[in-house]
């Protein structure tokens, strides 16, 4: 259901003795291939069992009450972008399957049994092209198509206590009132939606093996959905060295197989669904224009939580594509925020490259400004603070920079 | 799970007891603030509030920020007030762990009043789950007879609720002096702001 749970420290907590118990009598566990992911739906699906029926009847009634949630992002252009991308990527379900932008910093995408699906604004932040876009919506799509949820729906039914169950289903409709997704799932209610979907290990490698085929299909890279798997990787991994929360050698994560091996047979995957000689385009520039009106949003959504590790790793994910004034002046940010001896000239130093660049967003005038007047460059400073007051004369804070340039 | 509204330096275990026991046992959690003049904080300020307030109590076991002090008026999640004073630089708003991943930046002297605004909004961001952070205005005023600086914002938090607040502070002898006030935007945030602002203008030293 959710890209990112698999590699949560809680799901690594949990899954971890298990694992090792199965690394230890040496059972690998053999690629899914694309070639055998058959969709398992076909257009217009309806649900004809009285169980799947009843999930839907449920899942209609969650998916009413997030479409009214105010945490969602209502902008039809980037609506509608959205759901051309799931109507490419979505094989025979394209035209079924909705999809939902939330404004919530974390990444994460999940998929619900009835065919529609929540997309975090963190995950559009993270992501350098269409292509790897596509990816992860194909991958959800792949749950769908391959009938994940009613699988793992039954299989918990057999496990548990049918009462429990009842409990559970009937606070369902009622829990996604509060729909709040975020970081590791918070919203206690909706967590235990979640938990009846727990996707298994032979489950997410379906949805990658589905996910690399129809991506290669729609004419996208295949490549591009293990590196969105290495980029989130290297993103939990740099958040954590840097609380020094190093995890030595022989800890659950250095030996923990699934992230790595995971990314291996996804490149083996996309290697197999690539045609030689066909043209594949990452859909780059289209994905920056169409994220150009929010991107500021983002990097400041992602920047003011302040996880530096983390958030360093991103701008420098990004800037692989080439830094810009936008990118430094975020660069700065963190530095400023993060606030450790050292850091005032760091920001100082990042503001100063970013207003070269002749994108740089006002507040890197604001802040390079600040920074002059605190290392006691009053007069340029309060020429940059008079530069920012002429790009932003309406900002909200234009009466207090007023009264410092004087 | 993330409490949805910021509460600075105060302790979970208390909350949660708080909502889970009911209302007919309040455990102690507050206690009532009178129309009287009130020192608040550390002690070094006084307040005169115009009508009655809860002050949230501190649990030393688990919330040893002394320069830090919380009240409400109809609990937590609809309105509330935190009394900052004399926060020496390098301490932190709330507590938190070096090891959390999402840190509220510390307090440093140096700072000027856009450093201290962010910082707040840091902290919105990161401990009262706002997804949403809007400034409104950032300006000069007075606050304990020293300048300082007036900060009025909005932040759509995770339990979709829009939150309004005003902040209202100066740094005098390297220390943070701070009143903020924080309310849902609708009903809550206009029925005490008048409480607020009534508090932030009577607000005085004590001379010790």
């Amino acid at each position: 259901m959710c890209m990112r749970c698999e590699i949560s420290r809680r799901s690594l907590l949990a899954g971890g003795g298990a694992l090792a118990a199965s690394m230890a009598t040496g059972i690998a566990q053999a690629r899914t291939r694309p070639a055998d992911m058959v969709p398992l739906i076909g257009p217009g699906f309806k649900p004809t069992d009285e169980d799947e029926k009843g999930l839907w009847q449920l899942m209609d009634r969650a998916e009413e009450e997030i479409s009214g949630s105010n945490l969602l992002i209502k902008d039809p252009e980037l609506v509608s972008y959205l759901q051309d991308i799931i109507g490419r990527v979505g094989g025979p379900a394209a035209k079924d399957m909705r999809i939902y932008l939330a404004h919530i910093p974390d990444f994460n995408a999940m998929m619900f049994p009835s065919g529609f699906s929540v997309i975090f604004t963190g995950l559009l932040l993270r992501m350098r092209n269409e292509a790897q876009l596509a990816g992860v919506i194909a991958h959800e799509s792949g749950h769908f198509l391959r009938r994940h949820m009613i699988r793992s729906w039954r299989d918990t039914r057999r496990k548990s206590d049918l009462f429990a169950i009842g409990a559970m289903a009937a606070g369902m409709g009622g829990a996604a009132g509060g729909v709040y997704l975020g970081d590791y799932v918070q919203l206690a209610q909706l967590g235990t939606i979640l938990s009846l979907f727990a996707y298994s290990r032979a489950m997410e490698a379906e949805a990658d093996a589905m996910g690399a085929r129809l991506i290669a299909e729609a004419g996208y890279p295949p490549m591009e959905m293990a590196t969105v798997w290495e980029q989130l990787i290297g993103e939990e991994e740099a958040s954590a060295r840097y609380r020094r929360k190093r995890r030595r050698r022989g800890t659950l994560f250095d030996t923990h197989p699934s992230p790595t091996s995971r990314m291996a047979d996804l490149r083996l995957s996309a290697a197999e669904v690539t045609v030689a000689g066909r043209a594949y385009d990452n859909g780059r520039a289209r994905y920056l224009s169409k994220l150009a009106p929010i991107r500021q949003m983002l990097l400041e959504d992602q920047v003011k939580l302040n996880d530096p590790g983390g958030s360093q790793y991103l701008l420098n994910t990004l800037a692989q594509d080439g830094w810009n004034g936008m990118l430094r002046y975020y660069e700065g940010e963190v530095w400023r925020l993060r606030n450790r001896a050292g850091d005032d000239a760091r920001a100082a130093q990042s503001y100063a490259v970013a207003v070269a660049y002749p994108d740089a967003p006002a507040e890197a005038w604001r802040w390079h400004g600040l920074s002059l007047i605190k290392e006691g460059r009053s007069g340029e400073g309060k020429a940059a603070l008079g530069r920012y007051l002429q790009m932003k004369p309406g900002a909200p804070d234009a009466p207090f920079i007023r009264q410092m340039v004087g | 799970m993330r409490k949805s509204k910021l509460i600075l330096a105060a302790a979970l275990l208390p909350l949660a007891a708080c909502s889970s026991v009911g209302e007919g046992t309040d455990l102690g959690v507050y206690s009532l603030v009178r129309v009287k003049q009130t020192n608040v904080g550390n002690g070094s300020v006084t307040v005169l509030p115009p009508r009655p307030w809860n002050r949230q109590r501190r649990f030393f076991l688990f919330d040893s920020l002394r320069w830090v002090e919380d009240w409400t008026l109809n609990g937590p999640y609809l309105d509330g007030i935190t009394f900052v004073t004399a926060l020496p630089s390098g301490e932190y708003l709330v507590r938190q762990r070096r090891s959390d991943e999402r840190q509220v930046p510390k307090f440093r002297s140096d700072m000027m009043a856009p450093e201290i605004a962010a910082m707040l909004e840091t902290a919105f961001r990161v401990r009262g789950g706002a997804v949403q952070f809007n400034t409104l205005s950032l300006q000069p005023r007075q606050f304990l007879g020293y300048p300082g600086f007036q900060y009025d914002f909005e932040h759509l938090d995770s339990d979709e609720l829009w939150r309004k607040g005003r902040a209202v502070g100066a740094v005098i002898d390297g220390r943070l002096y701070l009143i903020l006030f924080d309310a849902t935007r609708s009903h809550y945030y206009g029925n005490a702001l008048p409480d607020f602002e009534v508090m932030a203008n009577n607000a005085r030293m004590r001379r010790s």
